[in-house]
């Protein structure tokens, strides 16, 4: 039977729409990379995958999430927002001088691991910390999500084959699969495909879903903790980049900027 | 005292040194980009948990060492200068020195340490790309002993750190009666002019400083072992009835050690004239040893001293 994940649709709505607000409210940030990953975040943040405490951000035993494509940062703070990390208040501040965060992410702020902006830091980071948690046989997990464009830094590539050398099973890539960069479509400019055959050469296990599809999220998601080999996983996740905006969707033109005027409202129309 | 250090290279004292401080500390990794070291081979066989290879890849060593450092670990990466510095400076920079994560970067081969090797393995600009981060700390020994204590220095440190290796003995300077909390040391007091060195050059103002006296120049010697930060108090106040400052590195002159000596003076409102001798906008393919290296570049001793007493008509 089909599972019912409309409280998941109805919380991604939701928060495209907060990122949205606080974006047009702003004038500036990567609307269109936040919503290619929303369902993904979602998932993680609401699905029972990631283990928090919003009381005590720096928990011990917290699961830790990386967002190594620090663009995306907005989807991440209203995220953070919303489970009571800070108050919501604070994504009307988006880029403001009294604020506490602008466009890329920064570790200083409650729920973030790390700061993230320039890419192919992510996976490395992400390494060292499940490193540390094999050695002393903690049980909290490493998920890292890269953008697609990211994978042409060769620093990934790098962390790929240490992750995979130490056999760290506690550490989740996903990659945000969107098929753009900022000017142009992958395949366009330099070809990343086939990927799945890229990282199992570095000696992982890999999966491919439809990223915005709860149900492939979480089938891919599921016994993520529990896996027997020791191999790493990475999650291929075709998204779409401004997923959620009709005129948005999947356009080069719409990296890094909020809409304006009547733009800004008839996406907003859009998400209500 | 004990001359265990005489026959010492900087890289064994400072390796042995952080041995005894990983036996005693469980949570001190070691992070190699696949480089050994004598002193290395008792650390990677008795802790073989906090020893860590991470292959020729020094970007992902300093990512790793920042995620262990997340972790509460005290993380040394380990290269060649050259690859622990410029060829992962972004990552230095976002993860070290934007975050302010603890861990210590060791280069060894300062200069033309590795002479032989050409260009591609002599380090003459980490000082200037070393420095304009914020939050780092550098440390540029002038001999064995110094480096051995700067093991223990960098390890209680709560922000990065870099220290400069040289590769060959140095005579040594020190020992137990020098903590090194002062960033630089008086080596000779000077009425007429202060000669300040860094590492290996440090040695070199002591030669040209003895030289001097025979022309009747009475040049005092510093060595200015903590470039960031520098200790601005205690350097203006002994040089600053000085009739001017020399400064020597086996460095770039673009922003090195003698640039942020001038930043200091000028900064102090002490206007001195300065005469600087370093690389001059160059890399090199040179070869025939590390003194005929220094000697294209006016490095060398006799370059110095004609340089330097040319310099002083003048002013």
């Amino acid at each position: 039977m089909k599972k019912n994940y409309k409280k998941y649709e109805e919380k991604a709505r939701y928060l495209r729409r907060k990122v949205l607000e606080m974006c047009v409210k702003a004038g500036t940030g990567h609307v269109t990379s936040s919503f290619s990953c929303v369902e993904i975040l979602v998932a993680l943040y609401y699905g029972g995958i990631l283990k928090y405490n919003p009381k005590n951000p720096k928990w011990e035993k917290r699961d830790r999430f990386i967002l190594s494509k620090g663009q995306a940062s907005p989807i991440l703070y209203v995220i953070l927002a919303d489970l009571g990390f800070f108050p919501i208040s604070a994504c009307d501040k988006f880029c403001c001088a009294d604020g506490m965060f602008g466009v890329h992410l920064q570790n200083d702020v409650p729920g973030v691991e790390i700061t993230t902006g320039s890419l192919g830091h992510g996976l490395g980071i992400g390494a060292g910390m499940a490193y540390i948690a094999k050695e002393e046989k903690k049980d909290w997990f490493v998920f890292v999500l890269l953008g697609d464009g990211e994978l042409y830094e060769g620093s990934v590539w790098e962390s790929a084959l240490f992750v995979s050398h130490h056999k760290l099973n506690n550490l989740v890539a996903i990659v945000d699969r969107n098929w753009l960069c900022v000017t142009d479509f992958t395949e366009n400019i330099v070809k990343l495909e086939p990927i799945e055959e890229k990282w199992e050469s570095y000696g992982w296990e890999t999966k491919r879903i439809d990223g915005h599809n709860f149900e492939e999220i979480f089938d891919a998601l599921k016994g993520v903790k529990e896996r027997q080999t020791e191999k790493p996983l990475v999650i291929v996740a075709n998204t779409i980049k401004g997923k959620g905006v009709s005129f948005m969707e999947n356009k080069i033109l719409w990296h890094g900027i909020a809409p304006k005027g009547k733009e800004a409202e008839k996406a907003i129309k859009e998400l209500k | 005292m004990k001359n265990e250090f005489k026959n010492k290279t900087m890289r064994d004292s400072f390796f042995d040194r952080l041995y005894e401080l990983a036996k005693e500390d469980k949570n001190l990794y070691l992070i190699s980009a696949d480089m050994g070291a004598p002193s290395l081979d008792k650390f990677r066989k008795d802790l073989k948990k906090q020893f860590i290879n991470v292959g020729i890849a020094e970007e992902n060593m300093v990512l790793v060492a920042t995620g262990l450092s997340l972790c509460g670990k005290k993380a040394y990466i380990y290269a060649i200068m050259p690859f622990v510095t410029s060829r992962c400076y972004e990552m230095l920079k976002v993860d070290l020195s934007l975050m302010n994560i603890p861990v210590t970067a060791i280069g060894v081969g300062a200069g033309f340490g590795y002479d032989d090797s050409g260009p591609t393995h002599h380090c003459t600009e980490d000082i200037t790309i070393m420095r304009v981060l914020p939050n780092f700390h550098i440390f540029s020994p002038s001999d064995s002993f110094m480096a051995y204590k700067f093991a223990e220095i960098t390890y209680k440190l709560k922000s990065p750190s870099y220290i400069r290796l040289d590769r060959k003995i140095l005579p040594q300077l020190y020992n137990e009666k020098n903590d090194f909390s002062d960033g630089l040391s008086i080596l000779k007091e000077g009425k007429d002019f202060y000669i300040i060195g860094t590492g290996n050059m440090t040695h070199r103002a002591i030669e040209v400083s003895e030289e001097l006296e025979k022309y009747r120049i009475n040049a005092g010697v510093i060595d200015l072992y903590r470039i960031k930060p520098i200790n601005e108090k205690l350097l203006t106040k002994t040089v600053k009835n000085a009739k001017g400052i020399i400064t020597i590195e086996e460095h770039l002159l673009a922003g090195g050690m003698g640039s942020a000596v001038i930043e200091v003076l000028v900064d102090n409102g002490i206007n001195l004239p300065v005469k600087r001798f370093g690389v001059k906008d160059k890399y090199l393919y040179a070869y025939g040893g590390r003194e005929n290296i220094q000697k294209i570049c006016g490095l060398d001793k006799n370059s110095v001293v004609k340089g330097i007493l040319e310099w002083s008509k003048k002013i």
